[in-house]
């Protein structure tokens, strides 16, 4: 057995209600001997060798931050690409500064093709938005640049804007670009369907094992600078096991690796004909014989309703979508029920992906007869998303046994463009509504499903505590939730929904030795201040890993 | 250039049918390089013996990345059947039961190298009004139809004539486009479904093996055929005629041009080089409203231009 260490601090948060406050933390072997104060800690530092760490002194410790739903793989698509984009972007390697005009976006663009983009084969470049960027296409980027093949890609993933050596590169007959009627040769335009050739022909890139390795590195730092010790891969394999299990073990899987991550399956891969409920349970039980202690299986799984929420692609009730547009299911509602049912009878713990209130309908009414068929307690069937819902369905979500892992990070980008162009002010302005969730004692988490947010904990924690949109206003101030709530969201709360809240999430004796080390207290400043709270680093199974400056 | 592959896209949700179609065609392969592509997500699923069996290639698509094109794989399995030694004739598209087959139809009739044959929706005949208000899938089953050039009517021997009658009379509201096949055991000739008739036929005449089920016709036009009033009486052909398909001279520029026609669906593409091989109709019985057909398309190949 090792010396014990122990870690003062200014003021240590446990998120553990018995006793919410110390001062010092005891740890030995990666796990928290007992938290409390030098006084309360001194029957085992006289019984055993131990040496006391100031280092954190004059800082604030809080369980390592839990971000319970996000994917590795395609933050390292994204990453490796030139970010020029209207807000600012704090990456682990870069510091994106807001960009914010058409020449402005014109120039940086220029800079990042003489400079960083220099040598790659093609320049990928992602946060464009006409918004602010203006008119950009084939002919700006032919002016940037004849030889070298840039790819324009919008913020959103809709629209891809590509210069001629762009198009040649593509390497696609030209008349059939020509041809399809959402490719826009003249402006260089690919959408809709056309951004599919566009993407195709950049994967032979986008996915390269190289960039992936180098993407998935950014995706671990990125982890660590949000302050998080524990996350969940909430749908694996995102395209191919084989590759994808290799390059995360690896990286994610690394021994340098400050943080663990649950790997939770999706249902339904398919690709190989094998189609059954029973054999995808099968399948999905096989998984567990390859967990390590960085990278493990659990006992759940992840099923889908209805389609994205950043594509607008959400299932609505009535009166649904003001252009009068439909979602789209990602499952038969029908094959939903069939494979929830087969993992509900296994016993696993069910995570639906639902984004508008007709998914959450659907998902509720499912467990509502899986519950009749064969009645379980303590199930944590998981809403993941919850973009739209009404009142009545947190009630059902309470009656019926229900968690929520929220993205509410949607409130702040989409809540006033979705008020404006989408679903009307009235539903807008309650997405997410975690208020209602907190008043009826549903447990829930806050995530980031990165990249569809920043892996930032507290700056999801900010827009639940106050609502605040893009423009600065405040949405629908009635489901704001308390600061409580919120940290309870991205440690204890989140840990209880990847069923781990026995071995992280709050500081107390016998849990893992995890801790996320503050500036400042987020219980102190001002609410809206919370997402600027500076991160020291953390504190990983008893290891300090302070953020490289 | 090679010419595009045609794909013909399968939809239709759940139950339909259309998986018992593909098990057909596999079972009992024509003439044809047929490739097929599966992507339904369905408790039901194509038989696997008869994939093994099958000496065309058969594919299973994967989900992608539920929120962007990453990691698509109906693309990428469009590009490797492309990229076969021996390309096939024609892909047969089995769509997901939750797709909209229009967005579908899209994607793989701009896909590089391939082009649009036809959407192709089955429907069960005893279940599909009551799918259609279905509180989930209602608006999609709604849609699915309202996108078909022709609707595969599945079990309809399981019907009353009376209901059988009103059920059409129905599907001419939500489907307005569509021409209707009915088909029992999966049984759509591939004349119909993929509108392959093998070998050519002689005019007029009806075909072979399938000569219970539907008819064909052929019309070789004299001279050089004036396009624009091709096109107009393509578009007003009776509903009984399903598919036109063949090579003509346009009397315009004198090349060859590919005639195809599928319901309400009409292309007429340059296919210079090609031999003018004449028009083929397909339409399911009687050969009443075939034999007008003929009459008035040849009418309009022998009118000269203005």
């Amino acid at each position: 057995m090792s010396e014990i260490t122990v870690f003062t601090a200014k003021k240590i948060i446990t998120m553990n209600a018995p006793m919410p406050e110390a001062t010092a933390v005891a740890v030995r072997d990666g796990r928290i001997v007992e938290v409390g104060t030098l006084d309360t800690l001194k029957p085992w530092l006289d019984a055993h060798p131990h040496s006391i760490d100031n280092r954190f002194a004059g800082h604030v410790l809080m369980p390592g931050f839990i971000d319970p739903h996000l994917h590795p793989t395609l933050g390292a698509t994204l990453l490796p690409c030139h970010f020029i984009t209207a807000m600012e972007w704090v990456l682990p390697d870069r510091t994106c500064a807001h960009v914010t005009s058409h020449e402005a976006y014109l120039a940086r663009l220029a800079e990042v093709v003489a400079n960083e983009g220099a040598e790659e084969e093609i320049v990928v470049t992602w946060g464009f938005h006409r918004i602010w960027h203006g008119n950009v296409d084939r002919e700006a980027l032919n002016a940037i640049s004849a030889t070298k093949p840039i790819f324009v890609w919008q913020r959103s993933f809709h629209e891809i804007i590509a210069n001629d050596a762009a198009i040649a590169w593509m390497g696609t007959a030209r008349e059939d670009l020509e041809r399809h009627p959402q490719i826009d040769l003249p402006s260089g335009r690919f959408f809709e369907t056309g951004l599919a050739v566009a993407v195709q022909a950049m994967n032979k890139v986008l996915l390269a094992p190289q960039r992936y390795m180098k993407g998935l590195e950014l995706v671990k730092r990125t982890v660590h600078l949000g302050g998080h010790t524990t996350i969940g891969e909430l749908a694996y394999p995102l395209m191919n096991d084989q590759l994808e299990w290799q390059v995360l073990s690896m990286t994610m899987g690394a021994k340098d690796t400050p943080f663990r991550t649950k790997m939770v399956p999706r249902a339904l891969q398919r690709g190989n004909f094998e189609g059954s409920p029973e054999e995808d349970v099968r399948r999905v039980a096989e998984y567990a014989k390859r967990s390590t202690e960085k990278m493990f299986f659990g006992n759940n799984i992840k099923l889908f309703t209805d389609g994205g929420f950043f594509a607008e692609l959400m299932q609505m009730r009535g009166p649904g979508f003001i252009d009068g547009h439909h979602g789209e299911w990602l499952m038969a509602p029908e094959a939903f029920e069939t494979y929830a049912r087969a993992f509900w009878l296994a016993g696993k713990q069910i995570h639906v992906h639902c984004t508008g209130d007709m998914g959450l309908e659907l998902a509720l009414d499912v467990l509502q007869k899986l519950q009749d068929e064969k009645p379980r307690f303590n199930h944590r069937f998981t809403i993941e998303h919850f973009g739209v819902s009404n009142p009545e369905q947190v009630q059902r979500i309470k009656d019926l046994g229900a968690i929520v892992s929220a993205n509410v990070y949607y409130v702040h980008e989409l809540g006033e463009a979705y008020w404006q162009k989408s679903i009307g002010y009235e539903r807008a302005s309650q997405m997410a509504r975690l208020g209602s969730l907190e008043r009826a004692g549903v447990k829930f988490a806050l995530h980031s499903d990165f990249t569809m947010a920043p892996a930032m904990p507290l700056n999801s924690a900010w827009v639940a505590v106050n609502r605040i949109a893009e423009s600065g206003a405040v949405l629908c101030p009635e489901e704001c939730i308390s600061v409580e709530a919120a940290m309870r969201a991205i440690t204890i709360d989140a840990a209880y929904i990847l069923g781990m809240e026995d071995e992280v999430g709050s500081i107390r004796a016998g849990k893992k030795a995890d801790f996320t080390v503050l500036e400042q207290d987020p219980f102190e400043v001002d609410p809206t201040a919370l997402r600027d709270i500076p991160i020291w680093g953390t504190v990983f199974e008893g290891t300090p890993f302070p953020i490289a400056s | 250039m090679t010419p595009r592959i045609p794909v013909t896209v399968l939809s239709g949700y759940l139950g339909s049918g259309k998986t018992t179609i593909v098990n057909r065609r596999l079972a009992e392969p024509g003439p044809l390089r047929l490739a097929v592509l599966v992507n339904d997500f369905g408790a039901v699923n194509v038989d696997a013996r008869l994939i093994e069996a099958a000496d065309s290639p058969v594919v299973e698509l994967a989900n992608g990345c539920v929120c962007c094109s990453i990691g698509d794989d109906l693309g990428a399995a469009l590009d490797a059947v492309a990229a076969l030694p021996q390309p096939p004739d024609h892909v047969l598209l089995e769509a997901s039961g939750v797709a909209d087959p229009a967005r579908i139809a899209m994607t793989v009739g701009y896909w590089p190298g391939f082009r649009l044959d036809a959407i192709v929706v089955a429907a069960d005949a005893e279940t599909v009004r009551k799918r259609a208000q279905d509180k989930y899938v209602g608006t999609l089953v709604r849609q699915q139809l309202a996108s078909a050039d022709l609707i595969a009517l599945t079990k309809t021997d399981l019907l009353y004539e009376h209901q059988a009658d009103d059920l059409q009379a129905w599907l001419a509201l939500v489907a307005p486009r569509a021409r209707l096949v009915e088909t029992q055991f999966g049984n759509i000739p591939n004349a119909l479904l993929i509108g392959q008739a093998s070998p050519s036929p002689t005019a007029p005449g009806h075909h072979g093996s399938h000569a219970d089920i539907f008819v064909t016709a052929t019309l070789h036009p004299e001279t050089p055929v004036n396009l624009p009033r091709l096109r107009a009486a393509l578009a007003a052909l009776p509903e009984t005629v399903h598919r036109v398909k063949g090579l003509v001279q346009d009397a315009e520029s004198g090349e060859t041009v590919l005639v195809q026609s599928v319901g309400a669906r009409h292309e007429i593409t340059p296919a210079p080089g090609l031999v003018p091989t004449g028009l083929v109709l397909i339409a399911p019985r009687p050969t009443a409203s075939l034999d007008a057909a003929v009459e008035s398309l040849s009418r309009a190949c022998a009118e000269p231009a203005d």
